[in-house]
């Protein structure tokens, strides 16, 4: 059981860090009031840009932040189409996703002359950090040690977005504008202002995340995020809307990922089942949490 | 009477204008587009343009694409009328065509007969996966736009299986399912197009959405749960029946569509071919802002886009993939009610 379970767990950490990031994000626009479906675009923008960048200038660093720049630059064009053109932020979610599927294609083919997968030789794979002293901890050493930046970068991260959502005044707007944005509006506050910087936010760790799908393999695939920022969304839910639940259901899906790679690999199931299994274990989670949620209702009330 | 009509078609044409100036903003970037990424970019845009009318091979397979469209369009929009998201229509469609494609095989001795009982046993299906998602929202409140495309992501996934194992068939080069008999196949329009008089059928879909949403007690109660569910209860509508019948009602179109594409055009499930088609009938119920009389030119639309992208891509430098950002342009503006509104006169509060 034990020789078998830890690699997995180990790739978990790898899997669920794009998801938790993307949802990072997603939590800030969520707690806003906004309903952000672009996580999937931005992912895939930032997953292009970064990958591209570091190619063209040869560092992985100005690649990555070159990236999150881009998917910045798309998330403020999301943002004032719908709050300042009043669109539907469910279409103007869409758009975006269906804009960076559209785009990456015809930017690979324009750059690159190829539509398909573009390896870049030049970029070498992630430095995986820890010390063997951290690494022979046992189990967690093997689990939690040993990943690239991006895995460390988002644990730093998750710890400043909740101080910041709980513990800054700027947090506080933020939530209170998904909450009951007039009284933020009779305080003589814009709401507006408000989602704009949610909006940017995940445009800021859906960069850093797309950075991590792409940097990761060195090459860019089209659809490369396959409905990661999704699930990003449904992490956000399952999470519970808090910082840290964002972390278990991040946490469960990689698990759930990092068990169907092995699994195809070891077990004589058909593939597509396989991949179907994030998807309906999903499914089945959003229902547990809807009953658990309606029968406290019931009680409460 | 003339001066009640006049009424009506000003405000018509002005709400109009809002939607024909993103029409044009659309198209203006598919110049842009073309300036920045071809060589040559007169070409790419006299193709873009004008290959698809230039040819009935081309002009016909215009046509024929825009007819799933139309059934996407029509789902999505019952549902959104009933104020639910109807998200799953990628797998509704290929569920729905799978299931199609095998009953015609079985059924294939029962003659007509054979063929109806399939097209509604796939459009059920479909239907059931949709409505399935209204069950869940009726019961536990889940949010239906979510599970659907959960669902509809994982059905794609099984249909994938079941089409490249237990079904295929080996003696073609294709990854797909045997063919259905050549006596249940439509006919040709405008051949060598692959224009079916599955048009015909989606028109009739066409007509039956509408009075079924204008003109019968049960679509009347359906669009007023979406206008106001609170309001709808209160009169005395059944709301919970009005979250699970338009679910099952807009898969059940989607699967209605993905049969007549196997029927008029692809005469057997072939691996992936309806990716897109759920979307883009998404994206046609918001052009059509939900009126299923305007599902038609909306669907046309995008059909034009995507046979003007084609064309461009086989005579020009540039790749298919810009029709998605021109899509996507639309997409963006399309609900904005500031450009939708520009050219209306302000109303006076009521």
């Amino acid at each position: 059981m034990m020789h078998f379970s830890i690699p997995i767990l180990h790739s978990a950490v790898t899997i669920m860090t794009p998801l938790l990031l993307a949802s990072m994000g997603g939590l800030f626009t969520e707690l806003s009031g906004m309903l952000n479906i672009a996580l999937e675009g931005l992912l895939l923008t930032g997953a292009f840009f970064s990958v591209v960048f570091t190619y063209f200038t040869g560092s992985m660093i100005a690649g990555t932040l070159l990236g999150i720049g881009c998917t910045m630059l798309l998330s403020a064009i999301l943002a004032s189409v719908t709050l300042n053109l009043k669109s539907n932020v469910f279409i103007t979610g869409l758009a975006v996703n269906l804009f960076a599927s559209g785009l990456t294609v015809v930017l690979s083919f324009a750059l690159f002359a190829n539509k398909g997968v573009v390896v870049f030789d030049n970029i070498r794979p992630l430095p995986l950090l820890g010390t063997p002293r951290l690494a022979s901890i046992p189990i967690l050493g093997d689990i939690f040690i040993g990943h690239s930046a991006f895995v460390y970068l988002s644990w730093l991260l998750l710890v400043i977005c909740y101080f910041v959502l709980y513990r800054t005044p700027f947090g506080f707007r933020i939530r209170a504008t998904g909450l009951h944005q007039e009284a933020l509006s009779s305080l003589g506050m814009r709401p507006n202002a408000y989602r704009f910087a949610s909006f940017l936010i995940s445009g800021f760790t859906c960069g850093l995340g797309g950075a991590m799908l792409t940097l990761n393999l060195g090459a860019f695939v089209p659809n490369i995020t396959a409905g990661k920022g999704w699930i990003a969304l449904v992490v956000i839910f399952l999470g519970n809307k808090k910082p840290f639940g964002l972390f278990i259901a991040a946490f469960i899906f990689g698990l759930a990922d990092a068990f169907s790679n092995y699994a195809q690999g070891a077990l004589n199931i058909p593939s597509d089942f396989i991949l179907a299994i994030p998807y309906v274990f999903t499914l089945l989670a959003m229902i547990g949490s809807s009953i658990y949620a309606k029968n406290k209702g019931a009680i409460e009330s | 009477m003339l001066e009640n009509k006049n009424k009506k078609v000003l405000p018509t044409l002005r709400e109009g204008a809002g939607s024909l100036l993103i029409v044009l903003i659309a198209l203006s970037a598919v110049i842009a587009l073309s300036l920045i990424l071809s060589k040559n970019p007169g070409k790419t845009l006299g193709y873009f343009f004008l290959g698809p009318l230039q040819s009935r091979y081309y002009f016909g397979n215009m046509l024929n694409s825009a007819i799933p469209l139309i059934f996407g369009g029509l789902g999505v929009s019952l549902a959104m009328q009933s104020g639910n998201f109807n998200l799953g229509g990628e797998g509704q469609i290929y569920g729905g065509a799978l299931i199609t494609t095998l009953c015609t095989i079985y059924f294939a001795p029962l003659g007509i007969v054979g063929a109806l009982l399939a097209l509604f046993a796939g459009a059920s299906t479909a239907g059931a996966l949709a409505g399935f998602s209204g069950f869940l929202r009726m019961k536990w409140n889940t949010s239906e736009l979510i599970t659907s495309f959960l669902i509809s992501n994982a059905v794609l996934l099984v249909v994938n299986y079941l089409i490249a194992g237990p079904f295929l068939d080996p003696s073609t080069s294709l990854i797909a399912t045997r063919k259905i008999p050549e006596t249940f196949r439509l006919s040709a329009l405008l051949p060598p197009s692959n224009l079916s008089t599955a048009l015909f059928f989606a028109l009739v879909a066409v007509i039956t959405v509408h009075i079924y949403l204008y003109k019968t007690k049960s679509g009347y109660e359906l669009r007023m749960t979406g206008l106001n569910s609170r309001f709808a209860k209160y009169g005395g509508i059944n709301t919970k029946k009005f979250i699970v019948l338009p679910m099952f009602l807009s898969g059940f179109l989607y699967g209605l569509g993905g049969g007549f594409a196997i029927y008029g055009t692809y005469f057997a499930s072939i691996k992936e071919f309806s990716a897109g088609m759920g979307w883009n009938g998404l994206a046609v119920a918001l052009i059509a802002k939900n009126k299923p009389s305007a599902v038609i030119p909306a669907a046309l639309f995008f059909a034009y886009i995507e046979a003007g992208a084609r064309s461009a891509m086989l005579h020009s430098d540039v790749t298919f993939e810009i029709a998605a950002i021109v899509q996507s342009i639309v997409f963006f503006l399309i609900s904005s009610e500031v450009l939708l509104t520009l050219f209306e006169k302000k109303r006076r509060p009521a």
